[in-house]
């Protein structure tokens, strides 16, 4: 145990093993009682904390050290299980840097080793004194409990390419309704083993539908940007009836409209680039849209003279759309997440909802 | 050799003290618990069943640090030895024997341990420096 040694281990605790680890939070305290007997035993009254920690520390790499060089002789020797000279060596080899009986001699046997009569003649001179506590096993280690497969469920598996020795699904309410949301079709599928399930994601798929009527609505009117205060705005105006009886825009908000076609032209292409990714992806379903988007596109890259053109070209669509975009912004507020719990009576609303609409338009 | 048969029947002996000494280890409770020794040599690699193994790293573990803490009382006597030869008057309140760094790190020294003192800092120099307690 010399210091190029105790370097060398030290560098290999520093790296491979943490003494200080949270982990060993437990062990040390252990050591630390530990130590605090030992001292006690050989007659000290009091000691100071930190060199209790050393003490403590040095008691666990000890130990440590001991296990690694007999594992490493046992495994020099073949074996995976270290026997008694395995840590008789080790015991040598850490007691080397003191000295022990009989180290000089070169063909000793292990048995008869100095290290061990020593160990042998303490245990026979002291008086020991067991531990203040009752250590119970650790680390605890938690046992996985297994979901266990359809078969030894007893169950079928919902599907026929799903084998049986598969684990189980969970309980279909844990997860269906999370992926209604986001995925119509599975809950669907799933929900047919209830009818009450089948029933909530029948109306959750419907008011999805609704709402991509809507965003796809949307898209068209905004030129494939989604801004919820913006929609909200137009959509009074259009309340309130035909754009072209209304009066003219104001100076700031027509700037606000028209201030991407100012732009140099690399700007306005980036412009109408990000613009139009989402609103080509969900108005490609929908071909009935695309011209006008098309239209808005080359309105927007053209030059000054192609500002009142953009103009012209987007009033028409907007008008044309009014129809279909006041039915389903009318219902928007039933589909607020705070009325979901309010099922029953959904139907019931979005009728009489309608039907003002249609008072109302006419 | 002409000591082989000699020391054949030193061997003879040996593993019956051996073997003795092993299963009084299963009498023993060492003062270091055997699940500590168990963690810590199961963490380095080390696996074995027997018991008697475990109980023999612990009293190993147990007699070094008997015999470090041991030279650190000696040292704390001396030193304590040598403060009451200059100050009389403070011969009763050092007369606690208590393990300190001091004492630890001069004793680990002679085991091939190299212990530093923490260092400090500290307000003004004179904080935590005991005049009492310090040799130099």
């Amino acid at each position: 145990m010399n210091n190029g040694c105790l370097e060398q281990r030290k560098k290999e605790g520093s790296k491979s093993f943490k003494f200080g680890s949270k982990s060993d939070d437990f062990a040390l305290a252990i050591a630390k009682v530990a130590a605090a007997q030992v001292c006690d035993s050989v007659g000290f009254q009091g000691f100071h904390l930190s060199a209790l920690e050393t003490l403590s520390d040095i008691i666990v790499r000890y130990i440590f050290s001991i296990g690694k060089s007999a594992n490493l002789s046992a495994n020099l020797g073949g074996r995976v299980e270290a026997n008694l000279f395995d840590i008789i060596h080790g015991l040598e080899e850490l007691g080397s840097g003191l000295g022990f009986a009989g180290a000089s001699d070169v063909d000793r046997c292990v048995v008869n080793s100095g290290i061990v009569r020593d160990i042998i003649h303490f245990v026979g001179d002291a008086d020991f004194v067991p531990f203040a506590y009752d250590v119970p096993r650790f680390p605890v280690v938690k046992e996985l409990k297994e979901i266990g497969s359809f078969r030894e469920k007893g169950e079928d598996p919902p599907g026929e390419h799903i084998p049986s020795w598969l684990p189980a699904f969970p309980v279909p309410e844990t997860y269906a309704t999370r992926s209604s949301v986001e995925n119509e079709p599975m809950s669907v599928s799933i929900g047919k083993e209830t009818e009450s399930v089948l029933a909530s994601v029948e109306r959750k798929t419907k008011r999805s539908l609704l709402n991509l009527q809507l965003r796809i609505a949307n898209n068209e009117y905004e030129g494939g940007s989604l801004h919820g205060v913006e929609n909200a705005s137009r959509a009074r105006e259009d309340f309130e009836g035909n754009p072209y009886l209304a009066a003219p825009l104001h100076s700031g908000e027509k700037d606000v409209e028209v201030s991407p076609v100012v732009l140099p032209a690399k700007l306005s292409n980036e412009v109408t680039l990000r613009n139009s990714v989402p609103g080509n992806a969900i108005v490609g379903n929908n071909e009935t849209f695309a011209s006008a988007i098309d239209a808005m596109k080359s309105g927007l890259c053209d030059s000054n003279n192609g500002k009142k053109k953009l103009l012209s070209t987007q009033r028409p669509t907007l008008r044309f759309k009014i129809g279909i975009r006041k039915k389903s912004l009318g219902t928007v507020p039933d589909f607020n997440p705070r009325n979901e719990d309010l099922e029953k009576d959904d139907k019931k609303r979005r009728v009489e909802t309608i039907l003002k609409e249609s008072i109302q338009s006419s | 050799m002409n000591h082989n048969p000699q020391s054949s029947d030193g061997k003879h002996d040996d593993d019956s003290a051996l073997s003795d000494f092993l299963a009084s280890l299963m009498d023993y409770t060492p003062t270091i618990p055997d699940e500590l020794v168990e963690h810590y040599l199961s963490k380095s690699g080390f696996q074995s069943p027997d018991v008697r193994l475990i109980r023999l790293v612990a009293v190993a573990t147990q007699k070094f640090v008997a015999e470090v803490a041991s030279d650190a009382l000696m040292h704390c006597k001396a030193r304590q030895a040598a403060v009451v030869k200059d100050k009389r008057d403070k011969q009763q309140k050092d007369k606690r024997l208590i393990l300190t760094m001091d004492d630890l790190s001069k004793s680990l020294r002679e085991y091939g341990v190299n212990v530093k003192h923490q260092e400090y800092f500290a307000d003004s120099p004179s904080t935590g420096i005991d005049p009492a307690s310090r040799e130099e």
